[in-house]
């Protein structure tokens, strides 16, 4: 499975951490849009669960926004 | 047969506000009371150390049921951060409550996995060798090790004791335990000079292997959610309760949080919310502690009438 900005936002509702995940801008950082460093940390695990990647620390720069994340897992999983 | 008989706990009068913190850390109030789950923590007096809080907790102990302290024939202590190097702090704590000779002391050297590790310690070790009237204590005093200005550990960790009294005739007795530990992560949670915590590992850690290794020893012993009164979790942060409890698809209802206004106390942590559990109307408990090693242990204990009807 590839990772689409729309289930990337799927994972955040699952992860329960937004009221409306649907206003999200996949341009700006998860940190700048109301999710906290306990939270974002929760939707990582969750894209590592679901894509079975790792997002080891030294990359977290690399999946500060939901376009990060998206190319950062479609990257790992060619 | 052995198991608990009575549950007591010290947590120091002087408290730290993380309310004080915000602007240092850049924290909201929701932060403060639905992520971590600490508003306040306890800090111990400088002058004390840890068999000062043990000798607290039995105080507090002694005003809740009569003990002939001459009957005392075990005496652990679990902590990490003791009194010395050398020698273990159960001794000094033996010196201090002025226990018979014919007393067995030892110190388990475990974090906030420490309370159910000692468990089965106490209860196997007491079996083994005859033994009548044991005094289980936890006392880990972060606050000689917490770094002022790291955010990760300094809003959670507070100072805390408990004594658990092992005896014939007890409350609940334990029915199975489980034990983990994955060293090979064990800098994630290190102190050398001061504390260290990877909190998304430790995060990870926890949400993906305290609720697997529950359902298996709920499996193992044929049980369902439904034949658990109570998960008592320990108390790593709300975050992380909150997170475990839904994992396990467990009611919220089911998972006592307790650690608003003294902190994460280590190894303290899952005796201070079972104290306050002993007398309810709970007839199977769940308890699981997890944290530093990283390492991990659970057990069932049953309410010991429950345990008679059974046979």
């Amino acid at each position: 499975m590839k990772a689409t900005v729309e289930n990337i936002k799927e994972i955040i509702v699952e992860a329960d951490v937004l009221g409306d995940v649907e206003e999200m801008k996949s341009d700006v950082a998860l940190s700048e849009q109301g999710i906290d460093s306990l939270d974002v940390v929760n939707v990582y695990l969750l894209i590592e669960e679901k894509f079975d990647v790792q997002i080891p620390d030294e990359d977290i720069d690399q999946v500060k926004t939901i376009d990060n994340i998206v190319e950062y897992v479609n990257n790992k999983l060619v | 047969m052995l198991g608990i008989k009575e549950i007591a706990s010290y947590l120091p009068e002087n408290k730290i506000s993380n309310y004080d913190k915000k602007e240092k850390f850049d924290l909201d109030d929701d932060f403060i009371e639905n992520k971590i789950g600490v508003k306040f923590h306890c800090r111990k007096n400088d002058d004390e150390k840890s068999s000062d809080l043990c000798v607290k907790a039995f105080q507090n102990l002694l005003k809740k049921m009569t003990i002939d302290i001459s009957t005392i024939d075990c005496c652990i202590v679990v902590t990490q951060n003791p009194d010395y190097n050398i020698p273990h702090t159960s001794a000094i704590v033996h010196g201090k409550l002025e226990l018979e000779n014919e007393c067995a002391c030892f110190d388990i050297s475990l974090g906030c996995s420490g309370y159910v590790y000692g468990l089965s310690n106490i209860l196997a070790f007491m079996q083994s060798n005859n033994l009548k009237n044991g005094l289980l204590f936890t006392s880990d005093p972060y606050s000689e090790i917490i770094d002022d200005e790291d955010k990760n550990t300094n809003l959670i960790f507070g100072d805390g004791s408990t004594v658990t009294y092992i005896g014939e005739d007890p409350l609940y007795v334990a029915k199975d335990f489980s034990f983990g530990t994955n060293g090979k992560s064990y800098k994630e949670i290190l102190c050398d000079e001061k504390l260290y915590m990877n909190g998304r590992a430790v995060f990870n850690f926890t949400a993906t292997t305290i609720p697997k290794y529950i359902q298996k020893l709920l499996k193992k012993n044929d049980l369902q959610d439904e034949d658990i009164d109570k998960y008592i979790l320990h108390q790593g942060s709300k975050y992380i309760v909150d997170t475990i409890r839904k994992r396990l698809k467990v009611d919220v209802s089911k998972v006592p949080f307790d650690m608003y206004d003294y902190g994460n106390t280590i190894s303290s942590a899952v005796p201070m919310i079972l104290e306050k559990e002993l007398y309810n109307d709970s007839s199977r408990l769940l308890l699981s502690a997890y944290g530093i090693g990283l390492s991990w242990g659970s057990v069932i204990l049953e309410k010991i009438n429950l345990n008679k009807e059974d046979k």
